[in-house]
């Protein structure tokens, strides 16, 4: 019995023990494969170093940060203000690393008649002002809009760049998968995902519309060369954050995520490295 | 053994048992605690009569809570709509008509519907319903509420045929040999004897069907597309109080407005799926005193 608890001891304590040679990482869903493969492929390179990544979404994340469970947050969003404040209250000072970048790819069916959109276009589907083609294209069938959840990165994202208000109408699908699953099926949607989604083949009987702004040059979100030199209008970075005063034990990863390996992983996992 | 040693053990079993039902109550007070607390918390910021009326649910600014009341609702009437005739005439015919080997079999297999994770039925809704309803109705997709109530009521089934089941084969004999005796023929014997006499299980077994699918989340997260917006009927997207709580936990900032008010739609949910368990049980508990 009295060993017994000495072993429960001892996990409640090794849990809270914080050393050196661990970082935790928790946050973002969006991110979390891509930080996995970054983290795997690291500890090839630096046993000394141990890296544990968890998911279960950006606002989890951040909130580990603060309690101090976690030593970087991933988070597809910006922090929000009400965050920044409890960070503040508790006198952490925190710092954020971009390590890559998601393009949003706005997709639509092959079936329909259309080669490229505008910004503004996409900015009257999303706030409900076009409600059907027509008004865009010569086909007379109401649009569908299928997108991510509020408090999605990708969801805010949209939102604040084209400053809009979404329609109520539009539909909030759990995760980018689900969003292809029925645009596949809808002929008149219209859609915006992650562009890692719709690479290698994930796109059968999609379209991947070309964006442009204004009279600018229309742009695709797989274009890499076109991200590269910031053109495609719709590229968000991912964020990582991190209390200001563990930047030198997390600097080796970081430092990782900027190398040329990183970058490579980086971009097979469909995501895009930053402008160099 | 001596006594005083089996007196011990009776003692540590007693102390073990008693412990264990300590902690299921500790459990469901804490959970209680938990929820109640967050909604006086969102409660301190949005006043609650923005929470009631208002038309849109979308967080930072507008929490309104009754499109979400109202697509929940929708989903868990309809579905009960669809799988009580169903589920209260296979109990029927399971308990009334089907001879003992089809009874045998048939029996089994809808308890199995029970045992299909709902996010596999959610999945069918999403490639097989849902295109389905489409091409039906001539809808640009099926993603809607009736897509959600045909799902839910697949997965209220097992509970509400179950419990129908056990409710008629309670009804005693005596009933139903007296109306055959009267010259009624074995129909209206089943409709106007049988199935009246079994009407307080028959509640119990919709309202705990009910209360499945006023809680299912994943199934109608997959299947009603999540539109924010008040639906206007069957062929609308949905949004359920479930699917809001799955979809936004993940992503919400903490202790902010909208975290408290994830836990204050939480609450309740809680409360409305407690009043409809509690009808169930009284209803099944008068079926008891009632046979005994």
């Amino acid at each position: 019995m009295k060993s017994f608890l000495f072993l429960v001891l001892f996990f409640l304590l090794s849990s809270c023990y914080n050393d050196n040679h661990t970082i935790k990482i928790k946050g973002s869903d969006t991110e979390v494969n891509l930080a996995v493969l970054l983290a795997e492929r690291y500890h090839l390179e630096n046993t000394s170093l141990l890296v544990s990544v968890s998911g279960g979404g950006s606002g989890l994340g951040i909130a580990s940060l603060l309690n101090g469970n976690a030593d970087i947050a991933n988070s597809s969003r910006s922090i929000k203000y009400a965050e920044r404040a409890l960070f503040e209250r508790k006198k952490i000072a925190i710092d954020s690393f971009v390590f890559a970048q998601d393009a949003i790819a706005f997709v639509v069916s092959d079936k329909l008649p259309i080669d490229s959109i505008s910004t503004k276009t996409i900015t009257n589907i999303l706030n409900g002002n076009h409600q059907n083609w027509s008004s865009i294209i010569p086909l007379n069938q109401p649009i569908t809009i299928y997108g991510r959840q509020s408090n999605s990165g990708t969801h805010d994202y949209v939102k604040s760049i084209l400053g809009i208000q979404f329609s109520p109408h539009a539909m909030q699908m759990n995760g980018n998968a689900q969003i292809i699953e029925a645009l596949k099926v809808d002929n008149s949607g219209f859609g915006y995902v992650s562009a890692g989604y719709v690479l290698n083949g994930n796109a059968a009987g999609l379209k991947i519309l070309p964006v442009f702004h204004e009279d600018g040059n229309a742009f695709s979100p797989l274009d890499v060369d076109a991200i590269a030199s910031g053109h495609y209008f719709f590229q968000r970075p991912l964020y990582q954050y991190y209390r200001k005063k563990d930047y030198q034990k997390i600097k080796p990863f970081l430092d990782f995520e900027k190398s040329e390996t990183g970058a490579k992983i980086i971009q097979q996992s469909g995501y895009y490295p930053l402008n160099k | 053994m001596d006594a005083s040693r089996r007196e011990q053990i009776d003692r540590l079993n007693k102390f073990l048992f008693k412990s264990t039902g300590l902690l299921t109550i500790t459990l469901l007070g804490g959970i209680f605690l938990m929820l109640f607390s967050n909604s006086v918390l969102f409660f301190l910021d949005v006043s609650p009569v923005d929470f009631f009326t208002g038309s849109q649910w979308d967080p930072d600014t507008k929490y309104s809570f009754l499109p979400l009341l109202v697509s929940t609702f929708l989903v868990a009437v309809g579905s009960m709509i669809i799988a009580v005739p169903l589920g209260i005439f296979t109990a029927a015919y399971l308990s009334e008509l089907a001879p003992r080997k089809v009874q045998m079999i048939l029996k089994p297999i809808i308890e199995m519907l029970a045992a299909i994770p709902s996010v596999a039925i959610g999945f069918l809704g999403i490639v097989l319903v849902g295109p389905g309803l489409a091409s039906i109705f001539g809808i640009q997709n099926g993603l809607n509420a009736l897509n959600g109530a045909i799902l839910l009521a697949v997965m209220a089934l097992p509970t509400i045929v179950t419990i129908s089941e056990d409710a008629i084969n309670a009804v005693p004999k005596s009933h139903r040999e007296a109306s055959l005796a009267l010259g009624a023929n074995q129909w209206e014997t089943l409709f106007r004897v049988t199935i009246p006499a079994a009407s307080p299980g028959l509640i119990a077994a919709v309202m705990l069907g009910l209360g499945r699918a006023l809680g299912e989340t994943m199934t109608v997260l997959m299947a009603t597309g999540n539109a924010a917006a008040i639906p206007e009927g069957f062929l609308d997207s949905v949004r359920t109080i479930t699917a809001t709580i799955a979809i936004e936990m993940g992503e919400v900032p903490y202790q902010t407005t909208h975290y408290y008010a994830l836990f204050a739609i939480a609450a309740f949910l809680f409360l409305i799926t407690l009043v409809v368990n509690f009808t169930g049980e009284y209803f099944a508990n008068r079926l008891r005193k009632f046979h005994s």
